[in-house]
């Protein structure tokens, strides 16, 4: 009893109330558990009933939790490739290779004080980055990550990533006004600035592909593009891509636009008088929209979740079902043959190592083969895990060719940005619109 | 050592130098009394003979009993430095006039003077304190400032002690322990 | 006067006036020029840029009147950094003064020795062994590149592009440690002495070099690669911060910055100190005068410098690299002015003796504080972010300009 009492004194205050709350917190599931198990039928019912509704929460919910993930992997990826270009090493020291080092600048900012200048607006100033978080989750919802898995899928939802899009110019605004800062004031007016004038070669940029598909729905979009990779609209429209992903640039705020933040000018522009959890939202918003611009990018120009080439259907093939009884015998004797198996070559070689540890070995090896072969069953079963694993691999090449122009471009001046956008994207856009246009009454679609 | 120039600065302002034009090494010095200076500039800057283009350097010297000036010229005409004194300005109240006319980028370095050695410059048009903040009162360069601090009591110069820590003397005497250079 | 509650803490109630942020300094304008920049016109807005700004090189601090994003007036505000090297070194024995000389340009030391160093030669009469002279103008054109290497570097780094600056350092970092081996010190030298220098080549300095300066031809031209055939990079400094040659002259530039306008003064060449008379080289210059000349001039330099360092190497002659120097130094009263020409223009050192053994006056000249003086001249009506171009190409050192 005594060790118990001195374990729980030197225990510090988060630790002693992580301690009682994980046993709470498991019976508390038991409970829900139970109370489920009770009531899961009438739940199941609602749930048939209001189906779409629920549908859309959980893929809200969803959505709303990947971004977190998906902004730590595209910190780690920005750290470590431009360390690369560099000829540095980069982040090396929390994790494997520094992977969980943007977790800990994740806990970082959550732990900092987060404090408001005493002349900023308040409620803009806390309002800003919500605005900038949310319009940028809120284009996730129309993105097809994979056939069927897409959170809604609508009529008009390129127009929506648009609208949405150009909300964030909104929080930028908010939050360069409300800081009472004059680095924050620039910031925010060069994004409205640099915002409002690349939303016109963007929209005009896609404008062709949307006449030569015929409607604007992204799946839909999408899945025009199926079969070879001839299909994709970037061979239909070279000029509409290179215009689209250009503006799309613009609107991510990243090198060579990303004058809203340019650091060696305006501190941080619009975010410099935010702190902790604050700032945290407009970088996480920052990555999350490299995210969002590289899937959407993949999803008009190439491809979505289609493969390149027309994929041979194997699921015949490797149907465990067709086994039969051998399924069962299989799943009886294999793990133990395989482990075997794979432990002998520690065996056999390495005469100083104890034999539990060779066995160990051979089963997380045997683990990892099976966690592999379940992939590959299940990339070749289900068309939405191959869909998305085509869709992810295409999106982070565009996401790595964002944080390779980071580590080589310099930034543009701000009349340089405009005029570029005016000048030379507005009249290319025209132009790819009225070709497309001329080409479809003289061929057809 | 240049000879033509220095037989050409006395051919064109002789009696009106303060001393000979000396020469060591490189360097041919002259010194002209305060108020010359913007005529002799000009003409040094201009005179096709001289055509000293670039200021080198302007400094503030405090001899301890007088204020001084120092220009130093460059021209392609001769292979020598030429340093202009201006000199003996009154240490209470040191006024020269300003070459910012001839040369824009003098103005900076005649703040500086003005800062260290509280030499007013007539004619410059920004003449304020560059390095000091601007409500400071005293002038650090000249020599009878009150160096409170260690290092000048720290044993590096090793034979004698310039000027001792101590509280600052009435008004009337002076600190100044130097000769004039 | 009205309060409101703090939004940090509630039981706090602020003034509004603590809040406010005031641009008219707390004083009288003290003179015309200041009056004329603080009075603040309609529709225009001050913007105080510094002295903890990302791009400011040290710690220098502007006040910029902006018009929206385009620059109206610019006020640099200097001093952060001041230390009084001059009466420092007022009180400091002969020999001693030359540490203080390192800190000042800390990007390129030796040439704030050497001034020094010659000037109390001059003083002193002392003639420099031929051997000390080649080590000096050799460690000294090393000091040049590594010093345009990271002026280069930081140029492209003030723009928004990282990844120049790292490549500039590899090849910096070369030469720093190369001079390391004979200096003992990567940054803050103290190598020359007073008739000399201090410690003679070594094997790994010599060994260093060789294998350096067989790439660095390569090296220096991969670099520049990277920004001169960057079309953004170009057309942020192309045309941005042009001064022609005779106000370049009116506004006392010296060094690349006036090469880039088309003065060929290189006091190399126009007043020639050391063992330069012996060395073959060119003095490049370029016409435009803009940014991109000044940045361009600096990779030309880079080039004729790794010549006078082959040439140094194969002419270097043998003999000892100090003179006989007394350890007590009391020359005659007079005055000596001694000038190189450094990485970023005129080092001079005007030291005047009265007979003891410190200096009686030190005045240290440094170019930076000149090319920064003509913001003045070269914002106006320029935008906010080419004073970041104009800033990088002048390529100042608040340590040399705040002395």
């Amino acid at each position: 009893m005594t060790v118990m009492s001195r374990a729980w004194g030197r225990l510090t205050l988060p630790g002693k109330v992580i301690f009682t709350a994980i046993p709470l917190l498991l019976a508390l599931g038991v409970a829900l558990a139970l109370v489920v198990g009770i009531l899961g039928g009438p739940i199941v019912e609602l749930a048939s009933q209001y189906g779409a509704v629920l549908r859309f929460l959980v893929a809200a919910t969803i959505i709303l939790v990947i971004t977190i993930p998906t902004a730590f992997l595209i910190i780690f990826m920005e750290m470590k490739i431009i360390a690369f270009m560099n000829l540095r090493v980069g982040p090396d020291r929390v994790g494997p290779w520094g992977t969980l080092l943007s977790v800990v600048h994740g806990l970082k900012v959550l732990m900092k004080e987060d404090f408001t200048p005493s002349r900023a607006d308040p409620l803009i100033f806390t309002l800003a980055p919500v605005v900038v978080y949310g319009s940028s989750v809120m284009t996730l919802v129309v993105l097809p990550f994979a056939p069927g898995l897409f959170a809604q899928d609508f009529n008009i939802g390129l127009l929506y990533f648009f609208a949405m899009g150009g909300l964030a110019v909104v929080g930028l605004l908010m939050a360069g006004w409300s800081s009472f800062n004059k680095y924050s004031l620039l910031g925010g007016l060069r994004s409205a600035a640099q915002m409002v004038s690349y939303e016109i070669p963007l929209t005009l940029s896609v404008a062709g592909l949307l006449l030569l598909a015929g409607t604007m729905s992204v799946n839909q979009l999408v899945a025009n593009q199926s079969g070879w990779f001839t299909n994709w609209y970037v061979f239909q429209q070279p000029l509409g891509f290179l215009i689209f992903f250009i503006a799309v640039t613009a609107e991510a705020n990243r090198t060579p636009f990303d004058l809203t933040e340019a650091d060696s000018e305006i501190v941080a522009g619009f975010a410099t008088e935010y702190s902790g959890m604050r700032f945290g939202f407009f970088f996480f918003a920052e990555y999350v929209n490299v995210f969002i611009v590289s899937a959407m990018t993949v999803a008009l120009f190439f491809g979505g979740w289609n493969a390149p080439f027309p994929f041979p259907a194997l699921a015949i093939l490797l149907d465990p079902g067709s086994l039969g009884i051998w399924l069962l015998l299989g799943i009886a004797i294999v793990p133990l043959v395989g482990t075997l198996v794979l432990s002998l070559p520690f065996l056999l070689t390495r005469s100083a190592m104890p034999a539990w540890q060779a066995i160990v070995l051979g089963f997380v090896l045997f683990n990892v083969a099976v966690v592999g072969l379940l992939g590959v069953w299940a990339f070749v079963s289900f068309d939405w895990v191959a869909g998305l694993l085509w869709f992810l691999a295409k999106t982070y090449v565009f996401v790595f060719t964002f944080v390779w122009m980071r580590a080589t471009l310099p930034r543009v001046r701000i009349d340089q940005l405009m005029g570029f956008a005016w000048k030379w994207l507005m009249p290319a856009a025209l132009l790819n619109l009225f070709v497309t246009a001329g080409a479809i009454l003289v061929v057809g679609r | 050592m240049d000879a033509a120039l220095k037989r050409r600065l006395e051919a064109r302002f002789g009696e009106g130098l303060q001393g000979p034009v000396r020469q060591r090494h490189d360097e041919t010095e002259i010194r002209i009394a305060p108020a010359q200076v913007p005529d002799v500039l000009r003409t040094l800057h201009d005179d096709p003979d001289f055509h000293f283009q670039l200021l080198a350097d302007l400094a503030g010297v405090d001899t301890g009993t007088a204020m001084q000036v120092v220009y130093h010229l460059w021209s392609t005409t001769t292979s020598d430095w030429l340093r202009v004194i201006a000199d003996g300005l009154p240490r209470e109240d040191p006024r020269v006039p300003s070459i910012t006319f001839l040369w824009r980028g003098a103005e900076w370095m005649e703040r500086e003077a003005y800062d260290m050695f509280g030499i007013i410059f007539e004619g410059n048009r920004d003449l304020r304190r560059i390095y000091m903040p601007a409500d400071y009162t005293s002038f650090p360069l000249r020599k009878d400032f009150y160096l409170p601090d260690d290092a000048a009591r720290s044993p590096g110069g090793g034979v004698r002690h310039m000027e001792q820590p101590q509280a600052p003397l009435a008004p009337g005497k002076t600190l100044v322990r130097r000769t004039r250079a | 006067m009205t309060t409101h509650a703090s939004m940090d803490d509630p039981r706090v109630t602020l003034d509004e006036q603590l809040g406010s942020f005031e641009p008219i300094p707390p004083y009288p304008p003290r003179t015309e020029r200041e009056h004329e920049f603080y009075t603040v016109a309609d529709g225009e807005m001050l913007v105080n840029i510094g002295p903890h700004h990302p791009s400011t090189h040290g710690v220098l601090r502007v006040v910029m009147k902006l018009d929206g994003e385009r620059v109206v007036d610019i006020d640099p505000v200097l001093g952060y950094l001041h230390r009084g090297v001059e009466k420092l070194c007022e009180n400091a024995d002969f020999h001693h003064t030359i540490s203080y000389m390192d800190p000042l340009e800390y990007v390129s030391s030796l040439f704030c020795e050497w001034p020094a160093v010659m000037a109390y030669e001059k003083l002193l009469d002392i003639k420099v062994p031929r051997r000390a002279e080649y080590i000096r103008v050799l460690t000294g054109e090393l000091n040049r590149i590594s010093s345009h290497l990271l002026a280069m570097g930081f140029h492209a780094l003030d723009l928004g592009g990282i990844t120049p600056i790292l490549y500039s350092f590899i090849e910096r970092d070369e030469m720093v440690e190369m001079l390391a081996s004979i200096t003992g010190q990567r940054m803050l030298f103290n190598y020359f002495r007073i008739g000399g220098v201090n410690g003679d080549l070594n094997h790994e300095f010599m060994s260093r070099l060789g294998d350096w300066m067989g790439r660095a031809t390569a090296q220096v031209e991969a670099n520049q690669g990277l920004l001169n055939e960057n079309e953004v990079f170009v057309r942020r400094n192309r045309g941005v911060g042009t001064i022609d040659s005779q106000t370049a002259l009116k506004m006392c530039w010296t060094g690349p910055n006036l090469r880039a306008t088309g003065v060929p003064f290189d006091i190399r060449r126009a007043h020639p100190y050391s063992v330069y008379p012996e060395l073959d080289f060119d003095i490049p210059t370029r016409s435009e005068g803009d940014s991109l000349a000044r940045y361009l001039l600096r990779i030309d330099e880079i080039k004729q410098s790794l010549r006078i360092i082959d040439q140094c190497l194969h002419q270097m002659p043998d003999g000892p690299v100090m003179a006989q120097v007394p350890r007590l130094m009391r020359p005659r009263p007079g005055r000596a002015f001694a000038t190189v020409e450094g990485p970023r223009g005129q080092y001079s050192i005007y030291a005047v003796s009265d007979g003891t053994d410190q200096p009686f006056r030190f005045r240290i000249h440094d170019p930076s504080f000149l090319h920064l003086q003509s913001f003045t001249l070269l914002m106006p009506g320029q935008l906010l972010a080419d004073w970041m171009t104009i800033n990088a190409s002048l390529d100042p050192i608040m340590g040399g300009i705040d002395k």
